[in-house]
Order: structure tokens, then C-alpha cells, then sequence
């Protein structure tokens, strides 16, 4: 199967350039994670868990989920990142390139063990869901239009909802930050 | 109840009429350039000190007659005056040596202020740069010896009033001197005609000759 | 009435191609030269307007200041950059000992890329897309969020507290503003019915005697002016520059900067602007398009330029006027009063869609807008005057 893939992509060499842009953002995607996790310093963890999200990103739009892969690029790398790096730096200023060894002990192994397990679980319940059964578009394709009108019409109780959610978590932000008045 | 905004747009048009305005008038781009453009000074600005000679011969025309009171009222004391004096050792009244060193030298005007004979004065150029951290920096004689000519063109009124002076102090001389010869004069006629005729009246025409 | 002008970059372009590909190279091959020499020149044009805007910048404040600008490297200074680039290249690049360098390098990179790429989508001129996005509006926002994480990196990587405040109170800057700054630009692309740039500048042609740019109507008027107040705070221009002002904390989180990572800073705030102002131009002014329909003579790109330049000026000309903003004066502005206008012209742009776009439709969204406008702009005036002093302990 290998050998067939190789051939058609040197046939056409834009092909393999289209899977290069695919299987590379998620190799990436993949050592950035791990890095962050076994780093020891903290600012250089919280930094290539942004490479991670980025490269997440470029494998949606690659994929063709063109909305879904700048959405993620928007709020992850442009809020998400700012949040964690924000919480590092406020909570813990002087402890951060202290050596913090998170290869030693029990807990790695324990912790390794169990996100197998978790990854196994949930792809045994997509694998067997009804959506995995559906057949695969010929061509992937997501105009932003078409997810506008989903939004508004089969899923606009869900995007009501969501709603609703980030303004009470908006308002209790604002409630917690509000200083008290003498 | 003032529309929010407003101030921001005033100051917009301030600025945008600075902008439009300094291509146009003159006073909204007062910039001289410097090396192209030289300021225009006042007529009382000074920098340093120069000796004045009148006439065209720097030497002869000389107005400083070395009495040194300018070295000796300078408060930095940056004025090295050394008199002239001739081959027997008597002195002269002029300088042989007159340094001034510019590098001490303050502007106070002290100096001018002091010179009972009008002859040191403040130039204006202040283009003195030089390499040489002293040397360059102490002005010799023939250096500081510029004529009155010079000194009509950066200081007029000034030149002006000290030529007046300079002028009144020769007329009274000349008319204290004619005076005295006149009196010297009318003594002698006096002394002639007593010896003469002693004891007749003076001839009121003997008397027209005084002035 | 378009003139031979106009399609002169495509045609040279074609031409270019025509030419390499008869040589017989493969149709892939000539996808990337045709790609390469598209990136090369909008990079080359754009490097040249910064070189360009770094000299007329301080030649333009110097005039409202009644003197001449940098006059003496050129005719007219224009050779000025050239001197400042040599400068900047010999200077000494310190990086602080205890300093991390690795992010310390990486940040003025990680700051130029987002900088450079979101010039892909921009519409130069008729047909003259790089890259023709469905999303194209949206792709702006997300790869301009790379910047937050760029000064983050250059704040961190110095080692300093004061450049790490600096860096957290630019992030904070830069966060709040983006919301406006998206709502704005959202409201074109609701009014338009797409994402895409191309979209919106051909939503706003074919008007007569009075061209049908987004900025004529009081929504776009509204969502015009917020967008353009959030550009000024994204690129930390005055009177939004605290992050990198000289006089606070020294100069924030470049202070450790020096030679060409600064001048690569520096390359990437102007480009930046030149972006920015390029999607203002797009959104509201109508891109490409002239105001009337017998001055199409002048070519697309040429207007396109000629906006882009005018903002430009716009955007020195505010910061030879106003007085630097303190932080929490910034914050406080961009979440009280830009985001609840943000969401006003939204409102406005709305109803006049749905009421028409008759007189009735304009005046509807000239109130819509309006009257929050008053409200909050007078809201917040009593909040900042200096009220009589008084001492808790003395007599």
C-alpha cells in the first residue's frame, strides 16, 4: 500500500506535497504536546503547547475545515495561550525555570497508562457511533456559509445555549474582578 | 450635553493646520538651517574680545596703550599683557604681548567696560572650534587686532558713539590746547604790551585776536 | 472606462510565466514560480512602503511641529532609511546573560511572519487576490492573534520584570482591542453576505453619483471609525503605544532589544499597519474601486495604493495629535465604550438591512447608532475630571 501511495504521489508531485501538508503539521502536532509535557521549564511548556495548538490548526485546514482550523488558530493561540501564559505568570512568578523532573516515579507511567485507555474508550465509541457509518464526501468541503446556516437553523438551540453559558461566565468574571467599594 | 468627540476633531484641525501652514507661511517653519542659513544676531551679542586700531596700519594705529587695567579687572584672568618697552628699557604705551585665552575667557565685558581708551571691544564670531584642546584656544596679538572699520560693520551704534567720544575727547583736547596757546598768547602780548607801554589801557583791538 | 494600465502587474506576470514556461518545465513547477514571484513582489512593495513610511512618518510630524523632517541624507531625506538600515544592521546584538535565548531570537520572528502572511488576502486590484479565502476575513483575525504571542516571547525571553509587565500590559492591550476589531469588520461581512474580501469590496460598487463605500452609510460610519481606533491599538500606534513608548518602563517589552531584532520589530509593527489600514481600506473604503465611475482611468491598484497611503497619513497625522492613553484609561475605553458601540453599529447595520435601506432604514440606524454614542461619551467624562482635593488628616 505504501509503494502505491509513493507512486501516484511521484506521478503527481502537487498530491504528495497535499499529504506533506497533512502528515507534518500533526508529527508536529504530536512532539510539541509530548514536549510540553516533560519540559521543565514552565514558560517553555506553556510555549510549545501554542506550537501544538497551532499545528492543530494547520491540520484542520488542510484537512479542508477551513473555518474550524482558523477558529481554532483565533481563540486558542489569540485567547487560550494568553489565558495560560497570564495564570503562569501571576501565580507562579519565581519558581518557573526551576527543574521540575516529571519523569520520575510512579504518576508518569499511571498517567500514560490511563490516557491510553481514555484515547481507546473514546475511539471504540466513535468507531461505533452512527456517524462513523456514513460514507465519506468525495471532496472535503465546508463553505462557511453552509456552517452559518447549520448554526442558525438545525443547531441554533445548541449556539442559544452556548450563549447563554459565556455570558454567565462573562458576568461572573466581571463579579469576581469588580474590587469592593469602601 | 457636548458631543464626545469634539475636542479630538479640534485638535485634528490644529494640527492639520500647522501641517498645510508650514508649507506656506513663514512663521510656521522657523527651522535655519544651520550650516546654510548663519542666525541674524542682535547687535549687542558678543563672544570674545578684539583689540580696535584705526587707520590701516594694525601696529601704528593701535589704540591700546598697555596701562593694564583690563588684565588686572578681568575675573578669570584669562588677559596676559606684556609692555613694549624700547631699546634704553623705558617703557612704551603699547603692548608687546597681549594674549587673550579664549578657552577662560567668560564674555563678562569687564574688560570693555573698564578700557578708559577704547580700545578693546567684543567680537561676534563664534565659529572657534579647534582641534587643539589649548593652544589654538590662545588668541595672540596680530590675531586680536581688527580695525575700526570692522568694528563699524558688526557693532554700528556702538562704533558710532565711541568714534563720537573718541572725536569729542580730540576737540576738547585740541580746544584746551588752542586755549592754552591762546592764553599763553595773551600773556605774552600781555607781558610785550606792559613792557611796552605800561601804563596805557589795552587797545580793545588786542583783544579780538582771543577766541 | 479602465484603462491599459490596469492590468499591467497580470499581464507582466503571464508574460513572466509564458516565458519560463517554454522552457517545458511541468505545470507544478510554474504554480510555484508564479507563487514565489506573487510573494516576492507584494513582500518587495510592501518592505518599500515601510522603507518609505519611516521617512515620511517623521517628515509629516515634524511639519505639524513647525520644522523641517530628516533633510539631509538625500533630496529631501529620502535616503534616510537606507542610513537608519545600515545602523541598524552594524549595531552590537546584545542578548542579557541570564537571558532565555532561545525565545529571546524566536520573538521577532514569530512578530514578522503573522505580519507578512496576513498580506495574502487583500485584494491589490481587480482580480488581484494572492489567495482567494472563503474565509478570507477570518484568516486576518487568526493569524493576527500570532502577534500577541510574539510580544509575549519578546517580554519573557529579556529576563526583565519591567519588560515582562510591559509585554502583560501589551497582551491585555492587544486582547481587548481585538473584540471591537472583529465586531467591526463582522459587521461588512454581514451586510456583504460572505467572508471573503473580494466579496465585500464588489458589495460595495456600483453606486452613481455617490459611491456606495460602507464608510458613507452611520453603521459603517460607526463600525468604520471602531475598526479604525482598533487598528491604531493592534499595531501599539499613538495614542495606544504605552507598550513601547520610551518614556514607559523604558520601552516596555522591546527593552532589551537591540540592532536588527529591533529593527525586525519595528519592520513588523509597520507592516502591520500597512495591513491593517489595506483591510480598512477593503472593508470600508471600497478596496480597489474608484469613487466615480469616470475616474476608473486611474488604474484599480493605483486607488487601492492611494487610499492605503491616505489612512496611512490619517493614522500619523492622529499621532501628531493626541496625547498618550494610560492603561486603564485604554482598557476602560475599549470595554466600555468601543465594544457596546461595536455591538450598537451592529445592531444599526441590522436594521437597516431589514427595514429596507430606504430613508426610513437610514435614519432608523442614524438613531441606533446616535444615541448610545451620546450616552456612553458622556457617561464616562465626569468618571476622569479631577475633583477638589481632599486630605484625610489634616485640620
Amino acid at each position: 500500500m505504501m509503494c502505491d501511495f509513493l507512486k501516484t504521489c511521484c506521478a503527481d508531485p502537487m498530491k504528495l506535497i497535499g499529504e506533506w501538508f497533512v502528515i507534518l503539521p500533526a508529527v508536529i502536532l504530536l512532539l510539541a504536546a509530548a514536549a510540553s509535557v516533560v519540559m521543565r521549564n514552565l514558560i517553555h511548556a506553556a510555549l510549545l503547547l501554542t506550537l501544538s495548538f497551532i499545528a492543530l490548526g494547520v491540520v484542520f485546514i488542510a484537512l479542508g475545515a477551513e473555518f474550524v482550523g482558523f477558529v481554532q488558530l483565533l481563540v486558542y493561540v489569540g485567547a487560550v495561550a494568553m489565558v495560560i501564559v497570564f495564570a503562569i505568570l501571576l501565580t507562579k512568578p519565581d519558581q518557573l525555570t526551576k527543574s521540575r523532573n516529571m519523569l520520575s516515579g510512579f504518576a508518569p507511567a499511571a498517567g500514560v497508562a490511563v490516557a491510553f485507555a481514555s484515547l481507546a474508550a473514546l475511539l471504540g465509541f466513535i468507531f461505533s457511533s452512527p456517524l462513523a457509518k456514513k460514507p465519506l464526501p468525495a471532496t472535503a468541503s465546508a463553505p462557511v456559509a453552509a456552517i452559518g446556516e447549520a448554526l442558525m437553523g438545525d443547531y441554533v438551540i445548541a449556539l442559544i445555549v452556548l450563549g447563554i453559558l459565556l455570558t454567565a461566565a462573562l458576568v461572573g468574571a466581571a463579579v469576581i474582578a469588580m474590587e469592593d467599594k469602601p | 450635553m457636548n458631543i464626545p468627540g469634539s475636542g479630538i476633531l479640534k485638535g485634528l484641525a490644529v494640527t492639520a493646520r500647522n501641517f498645510a501652514g508650514s508649507y506656506v507661511e513663514k512663521d510656521r517653519l522657523t527651522t535655519e538651517q544651520y550650516p546654510e542659513e548663519r542666525p541674524k544676531l542682535p547687535e549687542a551679542a558678543r563672544s570674545f574680545p578684539f583689540l580696535v586700531y584705526d587707520g590701516d596700519d594694525p601696529e601704528a594705529g593701535m589704540r591700546c596703550v598697555s596701562c593694564k587695567i583690563c588684565e588686572k579687572e578681568c575675573p578669570p584672568q584669562c588677559i596676559y599683557i606684556i609692555q613694549d618697552r624700547d631699546e634704553a628699557g623705558k617703557a612704551l604705551k603699547r603692548p608687546k604681548v597681549f594674549d587673550i585665552d579664549i578657552s577662560v575667557c567668560m564674555s563678562c565685558q569687564i574688560c570693555v567696560e573698564v578700557c578708559p581708551f577704547e580700545s578693546i571691544r567684543m567680537d561676534q564670531d563664534y565659529e572657534l572650534s579647534s582641534f587643539d584642546r589649548f593652544g589654538s584656544l590662545m588668541i595672540d596679538k596680530p590675531k586680536l587686532l581688527k580695525s575700526n572699520t570692522y568694528y563699524h560693520s558688526i557693532h554700528p551704534t556702538e562704533a558710532a558713539e565711541t568714534d563720537g567720544r573718541i572725536e569729542a575727547e580730540r576737540l576738547k583736547k585740541e580746544a584746551a590746547a588752542a586755549a592754552k596757546a591762546a592764553a599763553a598768547q595773551k600773556a605774552a602780548a600781555e607781558k610785550a604790551a606792559k613792557e611796552a607801554a605800561p601804563s596805557v589801557p589795552l587797545v580793545p583791538s588786542q583783544q579780538e585776536g582771543k577766541p | 472606462m479602465i484603462s491599459s494600465l490596469e492590468r499591467v502587474p497580470i499581464d507582466l506576470l503571464h508574460w513572466f510565466l509564458g516565458l519560463v514556461g517554454s522552457f517545458g518545465v511541468p505545470a507544478w513547477i510554474l504554480a510555484i514560480v508564479s507563487a514565489l514571484i506573487i510573494i516576492g513582489t507584494i513582500i518587495g512593495v510592501f518592505l518599500g512602503l515601510f522603507a518609505l513610511t519611516s521617512v515620511m512618518e517623521r517628515k509629516i510630524l515634524a511639519r505639524v511641529q513647525n520644522r523641517y523632517g530628516p533633510n539631509r541624507a538625500g533630496p529631501f531625506g529620502l535616503f534616510q532609511p537606507i542610513a537608519d538600515g545600515i545602523k541598524m544592521i552594524t549595531k552590537e546584538d546584545l542578548v542579557p546573560r541570564t537571558a532565555d535565548w532561545i525565545v529571546h531570537l524566536l520573538a521577532p520572528v514569530v512578530m514578522m511572519v503573522p505580519a507578512l502572511m496576513v498580506l495574502a488576502i487583500i485584494p491589490y486590484g481587480r482580480d488581484m487576490v494572492p489567495v482567494e479565502l472563503d474565509a478570507g476575513i477570518l484568516y486576518f483575525f487568526a493569524v493576527g492573534a500570532g502577534t500577541e504571542v510574539a510580544v509575549f516571547m519578546a517580554g519573557w525571553g529579556s529576563n526583565n520584570k519591567y519588560s515582562v509587565l510591559g509585554a502583560m500590559r501589551a497582551i491585555a492591550q492587544m486582547i481587548s482591542y481585538e473584540l471591537p476589531l472583529v465586531i467591526s469588520a463582522i459587521v461588512t461581512a454581514m451586510i456583504a453576505g460572505s467572508l471573503s474580501p473580494s466579496a465585500i469590496v464588489a458589495a460595495q460598487g456600483g453606486g452613481g453619483f455617490v459611491p456606495q463605500w460602507f464608510i458613507l452609510t452611520p453603521w459603517g460610519f460607526t463600525a468604520g471609525l471602531i475598526f479604525y481606533i482598533c487598528a491604531l491599538a493592534e499595531s501599539n500606534r499613538s495614542p495606544f503605544d504605552l507598550p513601547e513608548g520610551e518614556s514607559e518602563l523604558v520601552a516596555g517589552h522591546l527593552t532589551e532589544y537591540s540592532g536588527f531584532k529591533y529593527a525586525t520589530f519595528f519592520m513588523a509593527e509597520y507592516v502591520g499597519m500597512f495591513a491593517i489600514c489595506g483591510m480598512f481600506v477593503t472593508l470600508f473604503l471600497g478596496g480597489w474601486q474608484a469613487p466615480l465611475p469616470f475616474l476608473d482611468i486611474v488604474p484599480s491598484w493605483c486607488w487601492f495604493f492611494g487610499k492605503v497611503c491616505f489612512v496611512a497619513f490619517t493614522m500619523i497625522w492622529v499621532r501628531a495629535t493626541l496625547p498618550r492613553l494610560r492603561i486603564d484609561h485604554l482598557l476602560a475605553f475599549a470595554w466600555k465604550f468601543l465594544l457596546p458601540m461595536s455591538f450598537a453599529a451592529f445592531l444599526s447595520a441590522a436594521c437597516w438591512h431589514y427595514a429596507g435601506r430606504g430613508p426610513l432604514a437610514w435614519i432608523l440606524s442614524l438613531a441606533i447608532v446616535g444615541i448610545p454614542y451620546l450616552i456612553l461619551g458622556n457617561a464616562f467624562t465626569n468618571r476622569f475630571a479631577v475633583s477638589r482635593r481632599t486630605y484625610l488628616f489634616s485640620e
